[in-house]
């Protein structure tokens, strides 16, 4: 391998063809393969990551801290709450199970003051702990219902002497709760340090966002209360990435356990894998009896049989797309995969590569299949399609990627069943009009180049010979 | 055993035809040889016997029964192709059961055949080998023994010698005709080489141009050709030709060569034709060079010592060619000049209009 790509032209030393050579290699592999890393490796972004646009290649994310906004009796109160744990930071981000698997409350019982009200509201306790105190104080039962009121008709009630009477901090709780105090607000910023414009001193400060077009970012030391916002130039920002890999875009869609998706991604997968293999299965049969009769008999038209067959190449498949529609409708096989593998079974490309394949396998061979009692389809099955293989099998490659990365075809056929999506249609569905799961997405990309990648890895020699023999591409 | 007859077998594609109506009756077990030129339609013909061309006009019997609209692979007979046609896939063993296994044989059958028949061909050391992997001759055997364990009802070969060296040529020459002998099948040959013709055939039918020319055994096609093609065609140097006149006088018929000279025809061999010009064929070993006067006379061109002969070159008065055998080693050079005296019973006589031998049968 290494002697292979160590080759030089002439004796040892490396001459200008060589070095144009590798680089054309170089420049031509990394065309191809920068991509493919860029969509690996924001694959294993978090949805958090990838919804900020966060265009930095590393997965993972800037070491973070939350900023509560919270209102009280004298004003807002801004203030950071340093040191809280993962799941409490990414709360909005968690499914619902993981969220269920949090002791919220015993958390939350470790806080107090103005952090306990931030992180209550924060981690949607707000409401059963106001329902309880209902409850449990035999108040209204117009309560829960008050901040969906009409002005009318919070005009014929008086909360004010419904909360009468209450502890302070459950008159807070209620208040928070009917809207009458707004709620307090907890925020996930980035940590950086950056020495302080004016003092120099380095402190740590909260950021929103990290753009590095901009000279300034707004920021707010985390070390103070209610400070104004000061201007920190982006150049002096230092934050700290911790890699982080979000292997759960993969795990979620394939164990069905994704956020927002009405798809069942392992059932797309299963769906492609038939259509493609069941597909690919067909069209080489097809094909390569198209082609053997095109090639081997002599038959009245049929020179016209292959002017019109490759005359279909000239058609734009988009033009057909209704006529496909409606034959797929008409003939009831709309909504099963079968509506997907029909309309694509006979490829004109197919038998025209297949026939020039076969036009240079002697005749001879066939004549004296026929003087050793062949049946003609023995002759195709045991003489021709044996010595056509590498036509066959490059032909095979083309349709198992055709196949697989079809997506009108299957648009058309199946677009109303989810049942009978395909792949392609399933990565459609991950950015809905109202969702949009592009972390989901791009890891089910990467996914969906895996069987190609895998057919072209152990197939990739047959593709040579047999287009190198055919004269196709 | 089987016999195979034409009768006025035409064949064209289109509007061209390129057999002109062929009669032909091969006994059985007769190695015939189809011979002939390139294009004279000896190929085409095998082919029509053999099913794999249609017959476009006339009947085609195998064992007295029509076969015309039967398809090749229910008559019965096995070809050998000029390329072999080995399927190139299959291993040697495979390329020989293939066609028992699509008459359904038995499994048993099929391997004992194929056993013989390798055996018989000396290729049982590579049964298992495939066809790339074998030399010229191998391959060729191969082909044969594919046709050897069909026991075919006759054998076809389509000039199956003509991809091997000239030595190799002559050993598989010897071993298909010692098949012929053991095997006793009818068998047809198509050669456009004469001398494999003359050595291997029992009956040979000379072609050109879509038809027959003459059919018949080696040596009286040598002896007794029809016509000036066949005479040309058979024998090896070829017959010398010389332009004449053919004299009816009243005791004896006499040639007349165009420089003046007189040679006489026996009356038994050639009773007493009219007067008309003609063409004096005599073969190179018939011409016998003497230093008294004879009617012929040749300058030398060229000396080929072959050491048991020699063939001597040369054109004669008339600047026409003229080619002459000798025995053993000869001193004769370029540019000398010989006199040739021709073996009068070794004479052959053709109507030039026509090129017909006017030898009586």
């Amino acid at each position: 391998m290494w002697a292979f790509l160590t080759r030089t032209q002439g004796r040892g030393r490396l001459t200008l063809v060589d070095w144009l050579s590798y680089g054309y290699l170089a420049f031509g592999f990394l065309l191809i393969f920068i991509p493919v890393v860029w969509l690996g490796l924001n694959s294993v972004k978090t949805a958090f990551q990838i919804e900020r646009q966060d265009i930095s290649l590393i997965p993972g994310d800037y070491t973070r801290v939350a900023r509560a906004t919270v209102q009280g009796p004298d004003g807002k109160r801004i203030f950071f709450i340093t040191d809280l744990p993962d799941w409490v930071l990414n709360w909005r981000d968690l499914s619902a199970a993981d969220q269920a698997a949090q002791d919220v409350a015993g958390f939350l019982s470790a806080q107090t003051g103005d952090a306990a009200l931030a992180l209550r509201s924060h981690l949607g306790q707000t409401e059963p702990q106001a329902l309880a105190v209902i409850a449990a104080q035999g108040l209204p039962d117009w309560l829960p219902r008050y901040r969906t009121m009409s002005a009318s008709a919070k005009a014929e009630v008086n909360i004010e002497a419904a909360l009468a009477g209450l502890s302070p901090a459950n008159d807070r709780l209620l208040r928070e709760f009917t809207g009458l105090y707004p709620g307090a607000r907890l925020t996930s910023q980035i940590l950086v340090s950056a020495p302080d414009p004016q003092t120099g001193e380095i402190r740590q400060w909260g950021v929103s966002n990290i753009d590095i077009k901009r000279a300034f970012t707004p920021a707010r030391p985390v070390d103070a209360v209610n400070a104004k916002v000061t201007k920190l130039p982006t150049a002096s920002l230092q934050a700290d990435r911790n890699v982080q890999i979000a292997w759960e875009n993969y795990i979620d869609p394939l164990s069905g356990s994704s956020y927002g998706v009405t798809v069942d991604f392992t059932r797309c997968l299963t769906n492609s894998v038939i259509v493609t293999i069941v597909g690919t299965a067909i069209t080489l049969l097809i094909n390569s009896m198209a082609a053997f009769a095109l090639s081997k008999y002599k038959f009245r038209g049929q020179v016209m049989f292959l002017a019109l067959i490759l005359a279909t190449l000239m058609v734009p498949p988009t033009i057909t797309l209704v006529g496909v529609f409606k034959a797929i409708q008409a003939t009831g096989i709309s909504g099963s995969l079968w509506g997907i593998i029909i309309p694509g079974s006979a490829t004109p490309a197919g038998v025209f590569m297949l026939r020039q394949y076969m036009l240079t396998l002697p005749d001879e061979l066939i004549e004296a299949a026929r003087m050793d009692s062949a049946s003609e389809w023995k002759i195709f099955w045991k003489i021709v399609a044996p010595l056509a293989l590498p036509a066959i099998a490059a032909l095979g490659i083309l349709s198992i990627v055709w196949r697989w990365n079809d997506l009108i075809v299957p648009l058309v056929a199946v677009a109303t069943v989810k049942e009978a999506y395909t792949i392609q249609l399933c990565l459609l569905e991950f950015r809905g009009e109202h969702t949009s799961q592009e972390h989901y997405r791009l890891a089910m990309t990467m996914v969906s180049l895996i069987p190609t990648t895998l057919v072209f890895v152990f197939l990739q020699r047959y593709i040579t010979t047999g287009i190198a023999n055919s004269g196709m591409k | 055993m089987t016999s195979i007859q034409l009768k006025n077998i035409k064949k064209s594609y289109g509007k061209t035809e390129v057999i002109h109506g062929i009669d032909l009756d091969i006994p059985s077990g007769e190695f015939c040889v189809f011979v002939g030129p390139s294009g004279c339609g000896k190929s085409t013909l095998l082919r029509m016997i053999a099913g794999l061309e249609d017959v476009t006009a006339g009947d085609l019997l195998i064992d007295g029964a029509r076969v015309n609209g039967i398809s090749a692979a229910k008559r019965g007979l096995a070809m050998v192709f000029q390329s072999y046609a080995l399927y190139p896939h299959m291993s040697v063993r495979k390329n020989l059961s293939f066609g028992l296994e699509n008459i359904n044989l038995p499994k048993a059958e099929i391997k004992s055949r194929v056993e013989d028949a390798a055996r018989m061909l000396q290729i049982d050391g590579y049964l298992d080998r495939k066809p790339g992997q074998l030399s010229g001759g191998q391959r060729q055997r191969v082909a044969i023994g594919r046709a050897v364990v069909r026991e075919p009802r006759a054998f076809l070969f389509d000039e199956p010698l003509s991809n091997l060296d000239a030595e190799l040529r002559v050993a598989t020459r010897g071993e298909i005709s010692a098949l012929h002998q053991r095997l006793g099948n009818t068998m047809i040959y198509v050669t456009h080489d004469q001398v494999e013709a003359m050595t291997m055939a029992d009956k040979i039918a000379v072609l050109r141009a879509g038809r027959l020319e003459q059919f018949g055994a080696p040596l009286e096609l040598y002896n007794a050709p029809a016509n000036m093609f066949v005479a040309g065609f058979i024998g090896s140097p070829r017959m010398n030709f010389l332009k004449a006149g053919l004299i009816a006088g009243a005791g004896q018929t006499i040639l007349r060569l165009q420089d003046g000279q007189d040679i006489a025809l026996s009356t038994d061999r050639f009773g007493r034709p009219a007067s008309r010009p003609a063409v004096m064929g005599i073969r190179p070993g018939d011409l016998e060079i003497t230093d008294s006067d004879a009617p012929l006379h040749m300058q030398v061109t060229a000396v080929e010592q072959l050491g048991s002969e020699s063939i001597l070159f040369g054109t004669s008065p008339c600047d026409e060619e003229l080619v002459v055998t000798a025995r053993g080693q000869t001193a004769v050079r370029v540019g000398d000049r010989l006199n040739l005296r021709p073996n009068p019973d070794a004479i052959h006589v053709f109507d030039a209009q026509s090129e017909e031998s006017l030898a009586l049968q």
